[in-house]
């Protein structure tokens, strides 16, 4: 193992540039993943990428449209309403969030713990992730971009300011647990219902069945188990996430009635 | 007496608040080398061959140790109490739980130090292994440890703790309700911020300083000692600073092993373990399976017990049979019972080995003993408290191993949180001292056994 | 590379993707915040970067260049503490001690920021930090005191917080 060739590039088309088609590259964002891991050999990439210093931070708005840099710190969503504040708010602790980055965030690979707890947001906001990579630059549905994560470079997502949005998820007594599990639901400017998972999959997963059967949130409870890709892991069993997912779906569209 | 009832300040808090504080991994020597293990990646498994050639070979590794540079290889932390040795420093024939170091290194940075483990070749044949303690006696049980699944060398030969006490077959046919529980509290990671430590630097004059984390600094002294079958005054231990241990840190965990290191380098070493190897390597309290069978009349009195103890060893003995000891000496919590079976095994398995921690061997009965007496009283729709009550220790009862009570504290600690938690007592109970029994408390099956020896 | 600790710039040799704390402790020899866990579970490693608290050794130190940083060895100026080191002798905060230097850091940010003596905003700012000796009854009281602005008698010891059971005070 040697320590691998560090790119710091200072733009963001030196960074697009210094990523290029991927490959055997760790992209360090805000590190609290990342560092450890290559500390303690975990990962072991032949070059790695800052991106502190690339102008990828910031949130813009234009209309109802949300756009967020992929080096925005976590801890800048948390003005950005339902149901980002409220996820934001239970990821680790305020030092992690200020240093975690979004895309970070929606890029953490859930080898050994179900990292990413913005996927299944973005999921439920029908957020557009615009990443490069081999192929050149592309915007696509979260959904679609989280299976091929590893090989892309996010420059930023965008959303339209939902009508509600609402987030139930498991609760743990300590700041550190990774949250095992989490629903997200929200409803579109259009009235549209859309579901997203955490903690349900190898990824943020939408919850199709679920959003089918919406009307009845108990009923969409039980249709979610057809969508999802329970696992065993550390901190839950896929039999505990088979009791409460159904739990937390009808919470997380309770809510959001509420908030009509 | 200045200091009892006064609120005086930590002696050292001006030091914490400050930085002050010099932990282990605070000493600064120019020259130091990273230490780090190979470690046992199999649960069990007979050991083929240990080459160490590539690691030695490499640039900035300045020692690589193994069992061959252990004077005394095998040293029970408690030799001295009569318990022997089970347990090698560095293992040389088998590897019996995931993460037993079987060689370690010095070189000139951690990173380095941890390739240098990765190139060290290690050949095994992989056994099967044994977790669970209730399998251990199965005929076809794997074998966990070299003398055989449980420990046989308790006071030199005997197979287990065991507790013979009064008339256990009379109390049993005497009984209305025989109440059974079996209760199994898992194994507990102490997580000390601070995890194992030491750094050791060569003197002058032969004499090798240790800066250990130890909470036992003469004990763990002496432990190196023996594997180096030096003299104590060629050790000099500096200690007393320790970033949380919780029992944890009585195992002479790395003391020895970085002693080795620099004997062999000539240099300073530091062996600061990670977060991963204090959470997968480190002892454990251990996990307990505890069977009670008590003879109980149906107006509350316990009058025998008979219990059945695996303790959870772990691979190797290290404190177990000691903490199984004191374990049968207070199997029946804060209370007294006067007919007694007890049968403690210290049972080996390839998980972490356990050691001390807090309430070393009692903790387990305590939960035990508090959870079976509510299903006792809630067995005969009694009050649970006034099962406790009735049975508490009093002044003139012996303990399971025979020690009179002199001061017991059951009844005043009762009375007081059952006042503090808003529960009356019966006037019975409010007035009852820890005074010898008589009257009431001392029913005529019981005169016997429990009444005060001058009154009969 | 440069960085600024405690008020003094230091230059940096170690390779861009190397935690701040392993440049702390092992190059600088600022030796306040410890290596707990060394994967931000622990908090034994906060230190303040431009005034946010952050976990050292999950911090490249290249993400850092020209940052200031502040660390336990620069709160008491010429032997006289800060109100919230005052706060953790009297309110008996430390045991061990090893947790104590992340906990000042996060209290002092949070202090800093105008943070109240409010349980639930003390345990937000706190959350992230593990101490496995006292408890958090402690560490909860010393903060809170601080935030009032009381002044610290260092000669004894401060009444703890008194444990309730179905509101009857033990």
């Amino acid at each position: 193992m040697e320590d691998p060739a560090v790119l710091i590039p200072t733009s963001v088309a030196e960074a697009i540039e210094s990523f290029g088609a991927g490959g055997d590259i760790a992209i360090i964002g805000g590190g609290t993943i990342l560092v450890p891991e290559i500390r303690l050999g975990h990962a072991r990439p032949s070059r790695a990428l800052m991106l502190h210093g690339a102008g990828l931070a910031g949130i813009s708005r234009e209309g109802t449209r949300t756009t967020i840099g992929a080096m925005t710190p976590l801890s800048a969503l948390s003005s950005l309403g339902e149901p980002i504040a409220a996820a934001v708010s239970n990821i680790a602790d305020l030092e992690i969030r200020g240093q975690g980055t979004v895309g970070g965030n929606l890029c953490a690979q859930n080898t050994d713990a179900p990292r990413g707890d913005l996927q299944g947001v973005l999921i439920a906001l029908g957020a557009t992730v615009r990443s490069v990579g081999a192929g050149g630059e592309r915007s696509e549905p979260a959904e679609t971009f989280l299976p091929g994560r590893a090989d892309r470079l996010v420059l930023d997502v965008s959303f339209d300011a939902p009508a509600a949005g609402a987030y139930a998820y498991l609760d743990r007594a300590h700041t550190h647990e990774y949250t095992a599990l989490a629903v997200t639901a929200v409803r579109t400017a259009d009235g549209t219902i859309r579901l997203g998972a955490n903690g349900a999959g190898p990824h943020g997963l939408r919850l199709p069945s679920a959003e089918a059967a919406a009307a009845d949130p108990s009923a969409a409870g039980v249709a979610a188990l057809a969508d999802v890709q329970l696992f065993d892991d550390a901190i839950a069993s896929a039999w505990y996430r088979e009791k409460t997912l159904p739990v937390l779906v009808r919470r997380a569209l309770e809510q959001l009635k509420e908030t009509a | 007496m200045k200091a009892v009832g006064a609120r005086l300040p930590r002696y050292d808090a001006t030091e914490h608040v400050t930085s002050g504080t010099r932990y282990v991994d605070d000493v600064r020597i120019p020259g130091t080398l990273w230490a780090k293990a190979l470690r046992s990646p199999h649960d069990n498994a007979e050991i083929l061959s240990i080459d160490t050639s590539k690691a030695e070979a490499m640039a900035g590794v300045h020692a690589v140790v193994t069992f061959k540079d252990v004077h005394k290889n095998v040293h029970g932390h408690i030799e001295g109490l009569g318990i022997p040795g089970d347990e090698p420093l560095l293992a040389e024939t088998h590897v019996r739980y995931k993460g037993q170091p079987i060689a370690a290194v010095a070189a000139d940075s951690e990173a380095l130090a941890q390739r240098a483990t990765e190139a060290i070749e290690v050949t095994y044949k992989v056994l099967p292994a044994l977790f669970d303690v209730r399998k251990a006696f199965d005929a076809d049980a794997p074998q966990a440890h070299h003398w055989g699944n449980w420990y046989p060398h308790f006071e030199g030969e005997m197979d287990r703790r065991q507790i013979r006490k009064g008339d256990i077959e009379q109390a049993f046919a005497d009984a209305d309700v025989i109440v059974q529980g079996t209760y199994r509290p898992a194994a507990i990671e102490h997580v000390p911020l601070e995890t194992q430590v030491c750094q050791v630097v060569p003197e002058a004059g032969g004499r090798f300083v240790v800066y250990s984390a130890t909470q036992a600094m003469y004990f763990s002294m002496g432990v190196v000692a023996a594997h180096l079958n030096w003299p104590l005054n060629k050790l000099k231990f500096v200690g007393g600073t320790t970033g949380g241990g919780f029992g944890g840190k009585v195992d002479t965990a790395t003391e020895t092993i970085t002693t080795l290191l620099a004997i062999k380098s000539h240099r300073p070493v530091r062996w600061r373990w990670t977060r991963a190897e204090e959470f997968l390597f480190s002892s454990t309290r251990a996990a307990w399976h505890m069977e009670i069978a008590d003879a109980v009349t149906k107006d509350g009195w316990i009058l025998g017990r008979k219990m059945l103890t695996l303790h959870d060893a772990g691979a190797f003995a290290r404190f177990s049979p000691y903490g199984v000891t004191k374990h049968a000496f207070h199997h029946t919590g804060a209370y007294t019972i006067p007919n007694l079976e007890f049968n403690g095994f210290v049972v080996y398995t390839n998980r972490t080995p356990s050691t001390a921690m807090r309430g070393f061997g009692v903790t387990s009965v305590s939960f035990a003993t508090e959870t079976h007496l509510e299903r006792i009283a809630q067995t005969l729709g009694m009050d649970p408290l006034e099962v406790r009550m009735k049975n508490a220790t009093r002044i003139g009862d012996t303990s399971p191993n025979g020690i009179p009570y002199t001061d017991p504290s059951t009844v005043p600690v009762m009375q007081a949180l059952s006042g503090a938690v808003g529960i009356e007592l019966p006037a019975h109970y409010r007035t009852m001292t820890s005074a010898i029994r008589s009257g009431e408390d001392l029913p005529g099956h019981l005169v016997a056994q429990l009444g005060n020896p001058e009154d009969h | 590379m440069n960085i600024t600790i405690n008020g003094t710039s230091r230059i940096v040799n170690a390779g861009p993707l190397t935690p701040l704390l392993h440049v702390l402790r092992e190059e600088l020899d600022v030796l306040s915040p410890k290596a707990g866990c060394q994967q931000g579970g622990c908090g034994t490693c906060t230190v303040l970067v431009n005034g946010e608290p952050r976990r050292s050794c999950l911090l490249p130190i290249a993400a850092v260049e020209g940052a200031e940083v502040r660390t336990v060895e620069g709160l008491a100026s010429g032997g006289k503490l800060t109100p919230v080191q005052e706060a953790w002798i009297h309110h008996y905060a430390a045991q061990c001690g090893f947790c104590t230097s992340g906990f000042l850091m996060a209290a002092t940010a949070y202090l800093e920021k105008g943070g109240s003596d409010d349980h639930a905003e003390i345990a937000a700012a706190l959350g992230g930090h593990v101490c496995r000796c006292t408890g958090y009854v402690k560490i909860y009281d010393a903060v809170a005191a601080a935030a009032r602005g009381e002044s610290f008698d260092l000669a004894t010891t401060a009444a703890g917080s008194r444990t309730t059971i179905r509101g009857v005070e033990l």
